[in-house]
């Protein structure tokens, strides 16, 4: 009984630091003068499973700001997006969320 | 150039030799050793060292293989552009199932000669093309071509529809139908 709590203890003090370790990550798209618009909201649509509309709100932010955060959340994730939105040959990187 | 909808995919007509000449550099670009190419089409994730040694050592190489994979795709369909009748002017078959693949090979192959050819956005504005030299003016050329084929896929074009490839005459490949 007394082992078990004592394992309990530390296993609660390991990982409480753990979670607040690991920030979420921001998937960026920059722009680039050559590709389609139409092609990047395709793309959106494809990588994302966005709606029509919101694959086309998101592609409008990147040609006019330059860049838009197109998804954000676990790293692991974040990295998979960037590489497949670069099997399409889009400008992505990844950045972590600030704060 | 023409396009038009048969129940096999795309068709592509009135190829010129320059049209032709274009779409076989697409898997050519797509597999460039060329710095400047490598550094559009493959670039770092992040920007930290860590992050980016893992990127070039895990996601880089299946990226790698992804492009020579569509690049052999591409080839396999060029390979298959056929002459109908007399002219020069040849028919290009993209089939359904490569319309993806063909979407980001040509956006690749656009990329690659923007790269290749220095060019910049200032370029693609409405003066640009006259400030161009004739090399980038060439390559600007061949990147509008590509673009038409891109857009025709995306269905950014309403195209006339139906029947298949063996139902079109000599007389499709040249003229627009």
């Amino acid at each position: 009984m007394f082992v078990f709590a004592a394992t309990k203890e530390a296993t609660e003090t390991k990982t409480a630091p753990k979670t607040s370790l690991a920030p979420p990550w921001n998937v960026i798209v920059h722009d680039d003068p050559v590709t389609l618009m139409t092609y990047v909201t395709k793309v959106f649509r494809q990588v994302f499973g966005y709606a029509q509309e919101h694959a086309h709100r998101l592609m409008m932010e990147v040609h006019t700001n330059g860049r838009s955060i197109v998804w954000t959340g676990a790293r692991e994730q974040a990295e998979m997006y960037v590489q497949k939105l670069q099997a399409f040959h889009l400008l992505s990187s990844l950045e972590v969320v600030d704060g | 150039m023409w396009a038009g909808r048969v129940d096999e995919g795309y068709v592509f007509g009135g190829l010129s030799a320059t049209c032709v000449e274009t779409l076989k550099g697409v898997p050519m670009l797509l597999e460039s050793t060329d710095e400047r190419v490598r550094a559009r089409l493959l670039p770092d994730a992040c920007d930290e060292d860590a992050g980016s040694a893992d990127w070039q050592r895990h996601a880089v190489p299946e990226l790698e293989r992804l492009f020579a994979s569509r690049a052999q795709l591409v080839r396999r369909d060029l390979a298959g552009l056929r002459k109908l009748g007399k002219s020069d002017v040849q028919l290009l078959l993209i089939p359904n199932s490569h319309v993806n693949a063909w979407l980001a090979a040509l956006n690749a192959a656009r990329l690659a000669l923007f790269a290749l050819n220095d060019l910049e956005a200032r370029h693609l504005e409405a003066e640009g093309f006259a400030q161009a030299t004739l090399k980038q003016q060439e390559a600007m050329l061949r990147i509008q071509v590509l673009a038409e084929m891109q857009s025709v896929l995306l269905g950014d074009y309403e195209l006339e529809s139906g029947g298949s490839m063996a139902d079109l005459t000599p007389d499709d490949a040249d003229d627009d139908p």
